[in-house]
């Protein structure tokens, strides 16, 4: 009985089945490029390019977040600490960008050690511990926070050197260097994702633990180095924001962790874990940032800006889900 | 399969336990200390990731030493709820007074009603709720934007386009802010409003916003209001990006040591000093008349300040 009838299903619903999965593929770029072409008639202050570059720009920091947090999920688990970080982060790069104290690498490095750090330790607790990474990373996130405030006092750490500044500010032949790293750090994680092993071993973790874990894989392993990955891109978006604003902010990245797994999700990255790709998330980070940029032009409302993304990263979902659905 | 679901669900129930316990403890660790004749004053802050706000703190609290009071501070992380239940605590332990930085107009209201009841003393610092307290110490905020929004007005003649920037909506700072803006608007039928959005009071998102402004309306614009001085810094930041500065007047508000720098610089046109040390220490003064029983002011207002380039030198500290 329960076969026959889903063999008449299957058989029923081949046609949908295909059609869904197309839309899964091919349905956020054509989404993007319908919203794209939708503002383009309404305002032709959009389709400019210095109005893309100022989009790309805005958008790249959320990107770096979301491409840390797209291994993270690849692997089945979720960092929701990456906003702590970038205030940890950027806090402890501007204690040491001060004009005429150290040369520009030593709040580089500090930045990105102290980010690395805080995400080997999430590594370390979620792969000790029973402990799921969402509460894990709940955890630190609020100790994050604390240690933002706690290293800057409660207030903006100022007074930054120029050429601090000029990382995330500056621009390299009329390209801001922002677009610049943005595009270095997709090449680089998508490369990490499809063309080495630690990559196949992320979807095999996410896929299906046990197997990935019989078949010889060093799950915990391939764990520590996600969340460790993912904490040197919050650092790098940590220290790009500090560079962009001209100060390191206990407070700074707020809400960021939201804002990024939505970017990975819309990308099609999948919250059960085992697929997601950057160009996905990439795409899904330009579209909030077009969305964002589109409705400040047309001179919208924040209130209604909210309600359209929580439309589409709903939508987004559903889709993912019906995908899902039918390829089981 | 179920099991494993339970074991998750104690996890998160122990997590909660946790962050709930520690809250507590903030909160209850130095009442113990009452043993003594020294006047205890219980002080609960809207935020203390706000550096005005730790600013006004920092004063009470150098003004507490000097007086030889106790001061227990919480930090109320801008939830009226747990400001309330704070200002029960500060009740239990039997404070002489309480000086509240609310949170929100009517949802921290209740914590006066429960101070008053229990014949305790309670001052608000900074900003009010709708329950009348036993003493208001601030500036009113909407003289402030009235005061920013009339130089931009007397700086362009009367005439001319201006975009302006909100802090959070719905927040007590926003909407009185927007009122006194809309004050000096509505005496100066030339002076148009562009366009107007929240930048949350933060540096970048307004620094982004700036930017979109600046796609849709370029050389139209002539000046920005941004309600803080974060904001304020933002536009400034995406102006000089974008080569325009020179020919857009920015105007915010609070006198931030960065804001300071940047009238200094002349980056930013002007912002407006809110005295924090005189909030701070006023409000100190006032509790203790109060927990000593003696007459005070219903009422200090302390006045407001426009910085420009003429009198910065003044306010920077050294």
């Amino acid at each position: 009985m329960k076969n026959g009838f889903t063999t008449s299903f299957n058989q029923v619903s081949t046609s949908y089945k295909t059609r869904v999965q197309g839309i899964g593929k091919y349905g956020l770029l054509a989404a993007f490029l319908l919203i794209c072409i939708a503002l383009s008639v309404l305002t032709p202050r959009f389709l400019t390019v210095q109005n893309l570059m100022i989009i790309v720009t805005q958008v790249s920091i959320n990107a770096l977040l979301a491409f840390g947090v797209t291994f993270v999920i690849i692997t089945g688990g979720i960092d929701l600490s990456i906003g702590s970080m970038v205030a940890v982060t950027g806090v402890v790069a501007a204690s040491f960008a001060h004009p005429d104290t150290f040369p520009v690498a030593v709040p580089l490095l500090m930045g990105l050690l102290a980010g690395v750090a805080f995400g080997a330790f999430n590594g370390f607790v979620v792969t000790r511990s029973n402990v799921p990474p969402f509460i894990v990373t709940l955890g630190t996130m609020t100790i994050g926070r604390g240690l933002a405030l706690i290293l800057s006092n409660g207030r903006p750490v100022s007074n930054l050197s120029d050429s601090f500044n000029f990382i995330g500010g500056g621009k390299v032949l009329g390209v801001p260097t922002l677009i610049i790293l943005l595009i270095v750090a997709f090449i680089s994680c998508t490369i990490v994702l499809r063309k080495t092993v630690l990559g196949r071993y992320m979807y095999a973790v996410g896929g299906n633990e046990q197997a990935a874990r019989a078949s010889g894989i060093r799950v915990g392993a391939v764990k520590m180095a996600v969340y460790t990955l993912c904490g040197g891109l919050a650092a790098l978006a940590g220290i790009l924001l500090t560079s962009r604003i001209t100060t390191g902010q206990p407070n700074a990245g707020a809400g960021f962790e939201l804002d990024a797994i939505a970017a990975a999700i819309i990308g099609g990255t999948s919250t059960s874990g085992g697929s997601g790709t950057m160009t996905g998330t990439l795409i899904g980070a330009l579209l909030i940032g077009v969305i964002s940029n589109g409705l400040d032009l047309l001179n919208v409302t924040s209130y209604y800006q909210q309600v359209v993304m929580g439309i589409i990263i709903i939508g987004a979902v559903v889709l993912d889900s019906l995908h899902n659905k039918t390829n089981a | 399969m179920k099991r494993i679901r339970i074991a998750t669900l104690s996890h998160v129930l122990f997590a909660v336990l946790l962050l709930v316990g520690c809250n507590q403890s903030t909160s209850s660790e130095k009442g113990a200390g009452g043993g003594s004749k020294k006047l205890v004053v219980g002080v609960t802050m809207l935020s203390m990731q706000n550096e005005f706000i730790v600013n006004v703190h920092d004063e009470m609290a150098k003004k507490a030493e000097a007086e030889g009071v106790d001061l227990i501070t919480v930090d109320a992380e801008r939830s009226p709820l747990k400001q309330v239940e704070q200002v029960e605590s500060f009740i239990a332990q039997k404070v002489d007074a309480i000086i509240m930085n609310p949170c929100e107009v009517e949802a921290s209201s209740p914590a006066v009603t429960k101070a008053l009841a229990a014949g305790i003393p309670i001052i608000n610092v900074n900003s009010e709720t709708s329950t009348k307290p036993s003493a208001f110490v601030g500036s009113d905020d909407v003289e402030s934007a009235r005061i920013a929004m009339k130089f931009i007005a007397e700086k362009l003649g009367g005439k001319g386009n201006v975009v302006m920037m909100h802090g959070y909506m719905g927040q007590a700072a926003q909407i009185k802010r927007e009122q006194g803006a809309r004050e000096i608007l509505k005496q100066y039928p030339n002076l148009k409003l562009l366009a107007q959005q929240t930048g949350e009071w933060d540096r970048a998102k307004a620094m982004s916003l700036m930017e979109n402004w600046i796609q849709s309306y370029g050389p139209q614009i002539n000046a920005v209001f941004a309600h803080n001085d974060e904001m304020g810094l933002g536009a400034v930041k995406a102006l000089e990006d974008a080569g325009l500065k020179s020919k857009v007047i920015v105007v915010s508000i609070d006198a931030i040591p960065d804001a300071l720098q940047a009238v200094k610089k002349g980056t930013l046109d002007a912002t407006v000093f809110q005295n924090a040390e005189q909030q701070g220490s006023k409000a100190i003064e006032t509790a203790l008349k109060a927990a000593k029983r003696q007459a005070f002011e219903k009422q200090t207002l302390i006045p407001f300040q426009l910085v420009t380039t003429a009198n910065v030198a003044t306010f920077l500290k050294p």
